[in-house]
């Protein structure tokens, strides 16, 4: 199933499109054809001038009429094409979002986002130019070729004979010219990359560049990938600069010499005799053969490169679900309700939070990060994390939340495995405030709510009350539908609003990651104070050394890790 | 030419005059090229009429061979001077893209004060703005022949040989290329939607990974999903759109110049039966209608040409600015230890009242001055005064030098790290020492680096990624400290590089700092204060003011001090400091805190 699901995906969008499927085919057939006659045309006309008769209005007419249908023909097959790979595409990227949901938590901590995204965008464009440039472009030439060349042949023998002789030898200089340039091309590409990277990197760094006058190292640095960027592009250039003038020099020779040949007499007449309309005919032709002859080559490299593409998208779609990981977990059930009445006998409070012999390792072959840890948090507790870095804090945080699966043992929330309760319900549950703030595109609501339809207006004012933004936000020129920018808050508002978004659907537990944002601001007392707000009357698991010198709710505990 | 001109990297005439040899390659081969691509319809005309001679007996065969070989020379010939013009054609606009960059990027190290990330993207798009006006000026130089040169050569070839047809039939290129221009808003218009869109959904599919977590977390995934269906739905009809107008509208106005065949094949024709306006054979016939055929072909493609240089011009605006010429800099040597005073300092956001004021201290080298202060107190501004960066009132002074006078140079003297570890995207070697000869292994050891580099597969030579994202925020923290060290400058602002790092790694950091900077002043700005009793003098930023003290009497003096202090280290018992962490000092009233 796996390595057809690309080819899958494409079927499927041919079967949701017949219709414009098959009038691609009936189009791109037209355009060979039609394409093929003006120079029959012109024939008849030079022929008939040669014979000394005035060649009639009407076959003017046909000669533009038959350019003219031929031209449009092109222009529907450019735009079903368009009209087709555009489709295609969409299909793919409607899989890939889908496919988001579905991996784990750690995919998108281990994978930089860009490169995700480059999957998203170019991998998946050189997938459109499978089709716009690519697959039905090179039927076409392919067509073209061959029509061509059956009409040479019946008009002279000998130059069809030539064609046929010469074309396999262009085509392959054709080959071996494309992939120079193409790794030409992509060297240069990883420099340009290199460049446009080091830009954003100086601007950010400048401070340090100037005080410690590095200036000219940093020019130098810069400097010699521009170089490598320079050399690649003038191998590049060489063959770019090369290539046409030999197709026409070739064409010229051919044409040359099929003259000479033609007006000889005996056995040459036999191969190469015509008439003045037929030499005018095929000397159109030929100036027209190699067209076809490059563009295959050109079709042939974008299929090339649009393999990659294909490859990392098939990669991606490809990438290992987090569903596997609950099935693994299956076993550990039985386990769990055995513990969670042990947990209630013990005592007639309600558990709100039980991890039990958990053990945890980012990845096979990483060394532990937890080991059999056990730790029950009863309903309206509050539990510091504490520990040094690299204890596994944050970890324990996530856990619960079931962005991971532990590697041993079991978590219940609420009496629930955290990666089985419901999109809707998550909310409900628990919230999450992050290490950072995320801002999503949108409103200063749509950070609380996060478009969610199960928020309403209301929920997202009382969130921004308890959080004590609401008044910031109502002196904003349009209240809570500004739309939300960069620099619309500090860092620590920003802050404020993630501590809104965990509690908008007033959950029962709150888990506090550790806050790495800089709050050496004025707003770090508002900050603390939100949160402590936030914590009443909730569940608190947190992470956070910040919160030294407040007064200690009086039932909190220390968890040392 | 004079000498201001010749260095004025901000007109396009700079370029241009640089590469004049370039240039001039380009000119002589392109106008031979270009006049010789009219030869080709010439002798294809010849060739078929010399057939037909042939076939009439009216001349022999081998005149056949040798105007075919004069034919196949011709091209050879002029298709060598093609290569010519291709190759420096691309060469000159290769080598201003060099140039051009290379000039943005110097503009770009003088810059002051761009901290924002936001300069940083806006300078990516500078780029690509920069490779749109080389992208034109080699249009603009490639097209000035190709289409110039070459329609003038057709339409002289055409109106030679019948200036009535050719008037005739050249009415239609003209109206293709009006509808061009008519339509070339549209055009645009459907390409910059389609741009725009294809730009929404790289964000939006950009934020939806980015935030996939927060998504996850808050049960949002699939909702999200939907909205990203919205940006692809939009994507695929503005891109439909767009590519129906690019793409089908060139066969239409090839369509349109191509009526001018009619005229050609009917009049034409009676100029060979001998009833119209000139006299022809089958040859000029011939000629005439591959040339008009070459002609309509190339005007219809006259506008993208136009396009290019419009762009062209439009990037060329915005990044002008960018291209001022830059004077080249000499390091100045490192001034070498000595005091630091700062009298009566005040400074304040523009149009606020002042962040703090009257900020007056010594420090000697040797001494680490402990500053902190609570939330918003302005400690790290205080930090940044010593960038130069900002503008403040007072005096500050080292050694004899006043670093707010005029053609001041803090290079000289200070090393800044802020809370950022401003790391480069190249191996940890290259981030400490930035292409100077040297040894960094003491320097990772005074940050208890040298173990965790040594545990790495490739050691010093690893690469650390973008922004160091492969090393934790400790380690990241410390490189930048290690870097700091290397390039020791007598006077050293630390803005909180211990945030990232537990409390024992600190400890030994900074009785190494103590080693290594013995004979510099350092600044250490923090709000953990579990260090403040081993530093020599004490900064406490409230309200406006700074009280200059140490630790021990600010603790007895000092009630917000003392409750920092405490809330802190609330779990740690104080510790006997070990001997180490003091200051080898002359001064013995400083560094006794807890005696």
């Amino acid at each position: 199933m796996h390595s057809n699901r690309i080819s899958q995906l494409i079927f499927s969008t041919i079967r949701k499109n017949l219709y414009l499927s098959l009038l691609l085919i009936a189009v791109v057939t037209g355009a060979v054809l039609s394409a093929l006659l003006p120079p029959l045309v012109l024939e008849q006309i030079v022929n008939r001038l040669a014979a000394g008769k005035k060649p009639a209005f009407s076959i003017a007419v046909l000669y533009f009429l038959i350019t003219a249908v031929s031209g449009l023909l092109n222009a529907a097959k450019e735009i079903l094409i368009t009209v087709f790979g555009q489709k295609v595409t969409h299909g793919i990227r409607t899989a890939m979002s889908e496919k988001l949901n579905r991996l784990p938590a750690s995919y998108f901590m281990e994978n930089n986002p860009g490169v995700t995204v480059s999957r998203f965008v170019n991998d998946v464009n050189t997938l459109e130019n499978l089709f716009t440039s690519g697959i039905i472009s090179m039927a076409a030439d392919i067509c073209r070729l061959g029509s061509i060349l059956i009409v040479i042949f019946t008009r002279s023998t000998g130059l069809g004979l030539m064609l046929l002789a010469a074309s396999p030898l262009l085509f392959l200089m054709t080959r071996i010219f494309q992939k120079r340039m193409l790794k030409a091309q992509l060297e240069g590409r990883v420099a340009v990359g290199r460049t446009s990277q080091q830009i954003p990197e100086t601007m950010q760094n400048i401070r340090t560049i100037r005080l410690l006058q590095q200036e000219n190292y940093m020019l130098k640095r810069y400097g010699q990938t521009i170089e490598q960027g320079f050399q690649a592009q003038e191998r590049s250039n060489f063959y770019d600069a090369v290539y046409s003038p030999i197709i026409i020099s070739v064409s010229a020779l051919l044409t040359g010499i099929m003259m000479a040949a033609a007006a000889q007499s005996g056995v040459m007449q036999q191969f190469f005799g015509m008439s003045a309309g037929t030499a005018a005919a095929v000397i159109a032709y030929v100036g027209s053969f190699f067209d076809p002859l490059e563009s295959i080559g050109m079709e042939i490299q974008n299929i090339q490169s649009a393999a990659a593409g294909i490859r990392r998208v098939r990669e991606f779609l490809e990438e290992n679900e987090s569903k596997k990981n609950f099935c693994q977990k299956k076993p550990d059930l039985p386990q769990k309700s055995k513990a969670k009445s042990e947990s209630e006998t013990g005592s007639d409070e309600i558990t709100a939070v039980c991890l039990s012999g958990i053990s945890f390792r980012y990845k096979k072959g990483e060394p532990e990060i937890l080991h059999n840890f056990n730790l029950t948090v009863r309903e309206g507790e509050s539990v510091i994390l504490a520990g040094r870095t690299g204890a596994g804090k944050s970890t324990v945080i996530k856990l619960i939340a079931g962005l991971y699966p532990p590697t041993q043992g079991f978590i219940t929330v609420f009496g629930r495995l955290p990666e089985t309760i419901p999109e809707t319900e998550k909310r409900h549950l628990f919230g999450y405030v992050e290490q950072q703030f995320h801002r999503i595109p949108g409103s200063v609501g749509d950070q609380v709510s996060l478009l969610d339809p199960q928020v309403s207006h209301e929920q997202v004012k009382q969130a921004l009350l308890l959080t004590g933004l609401w008044e910031t936000v109502s002196c904003l020129p349009e209240g809570i539908h500004t739309p939300c920018t960069e620099d619309l808050f500090s860092q620590g508002q920003f802050q404020l609003l993630s501590i809104a978004r965990a509690i908008v659907l007033d959950p029962g537990l709150l888990l506090l990651d550790e806050i790495t944002a800089n709050l050496d601001s004025a707003t770090e007392a508002q900050v603390l104070t939100a949160l402590e707000a936030a914590s009443r009357n909730r569940t608190v698991i947190s992470v956070s050394h910040r919160l030294y010198g407040r007064e200690m709710q009086p039932n909190t505990r220390i968890i040392t890790l | 030419m004079n000498r201001t001109e010749e260095h004025s990297t901000d007109r396009v005439m700079y370029y241009f005059r640089k590469e004049k040899w370039v240039l001039l390659v380009v000119t002589a081969t392109g106008i031979i090229y270009n006049i010789g691509m009219a030869a080709g319809p010439w002798f294809e005309g010849q060739l078929v009429q010399c057939l037909c001679d042939i076939i009439a007996k009216k001349c022999r065969p081998s005149y056949m061979c040798r105007l075919a070989a004069a034919y196949v020379l011709t091209i050879l010939f002029v298709q060598f001077m093609r290569y010519f013009k291709r190759l420096y054609v691309r060469r000159f606009a290769n080598n201003i893209s060099k140039n051009m960059k290379m000039t943005l990027y110097r503009n770009l190290l003088h810059q002051k004060n761009s901290e924002q990330e936001k300069a940083g993207s806006m300078m990516a798009k500078i780029i690509s703005d920069a490779d749109a006006c080389v992208e034109g000026m080699r249009k603009f130089t490639t097209e000035i022949f190709d289409t110039g040169v070459v329609m003038a050569a057709y339409l002289a070839m055409l109106l030679h040989y019948d200036w009535r047809l050719t008037l005739l039939s050249m009415l239609f290129p003209p109206i293709a290329y009006c509808l061009a221009e008519k339509l070339k808003g549209v055009v645009t218009k459907n390409t910059a939607q389609s741009r725009e869109s294809s730009a929404r959904l790289n964000e939006a599919t950009l934020e939806r990974i980015t935030n996939a977590v927060t998504y996850r977390i808050c049960g949002q995934e699939t909702n999200q999903n939907a909205v990203y269906e919205q940006y692809l739905a939009d994507y695929e009809v503005k891109a439909i759109r767009a590519g129906i107008w690019e793409n089908a509208m060139q066969p239409i106005y090839q369509v349109i110049s191509m009526m001018g065949t009619v005229m050609i094949i009917w009049f034409g024709g009676q100029n060979v039966f001998g009833t119209g306006w000139s006299v022809w054979n089958v040859a000029a016939f011939t000629t005439f209608f591959s040339c008009y055929h070459k002609l309509a072909v190339k005007s219809s493609k006259a506008a993208k040409l136009f396009n290019a240089v419009q762009k062209a011009r439009v990037s060329w605006t915005r990044i002008r600015p960018w291209l001022k010429p830059v004077s080249e800099e000499a390091k100045t040597a490192f001034l070498s230890p000595a005091a630091l005073s700062v009298k009566n300092v005040s400074f304040a956001w523009p149009g606020q009242k002042p962040l703090f004021s009257g900020v007056t201290f010594h420090a000697e080298p040797g001494e680490i001055i402990g500053i902190t202060g609570k939330i918003a107190c302005g400690k790290s501004t205080f930090g940044k005064l010593f960038t130069g960066e900002l503008a403040y009132e007072g005096q500050i002074s080292f050694g004899t030098s006043e670093f707010s006078g005029k053609g001041n140079r803090y290079e000289a003297c200070v090393g800044y790290l802020g809370h950022r570890p401003e790391l480069f995207d190249d191996s940890i070697l290259e981030n400490i020492c930035m292409g100077n000869p040297g040894d960094i292994r003491a320097v990772l050891k005074a940050v208890c680096m040298d173990q965790e580099v040594d545990a790495l597969p490739e050691g010093a030579n690893t690469v650390i990624g973008s922004r160091g994202v492969r090393l934790s925020g400790g380690q990241q923290a410390r490189i930048a400290l290690a870097r700091i060290l290397y390039h020791q400058k007598p006077l050293m602002i630390l803005d909180d590089p211990f945030s990232a790092v537990d409390m024992e790694t600190e400890k030994l950091i900074f009785s190494s700092l103590r080693l290594r900077a013995k004979d510099s002043i350092i600044l250490l700005i923090s709000h953990r204060l579990s260090l403040f009793p081993l530093m020599d003098q004490v900064l406490w930023m409230e309200n406006g003011t700074v009280t200059v003290s140490d630790h021990r009497k600010l603790m007895g003096q000092n009630e917000s001090y003392r409750q920092l202090y405490e809330a802190q280290n609330v779990s740690e018992k104080v510790q006997e400091i070990p001997e180490k962490f003091r200051k080898p000092s002359k001064k013995e009233d400083h560094g006794h805190a807890f005696e």
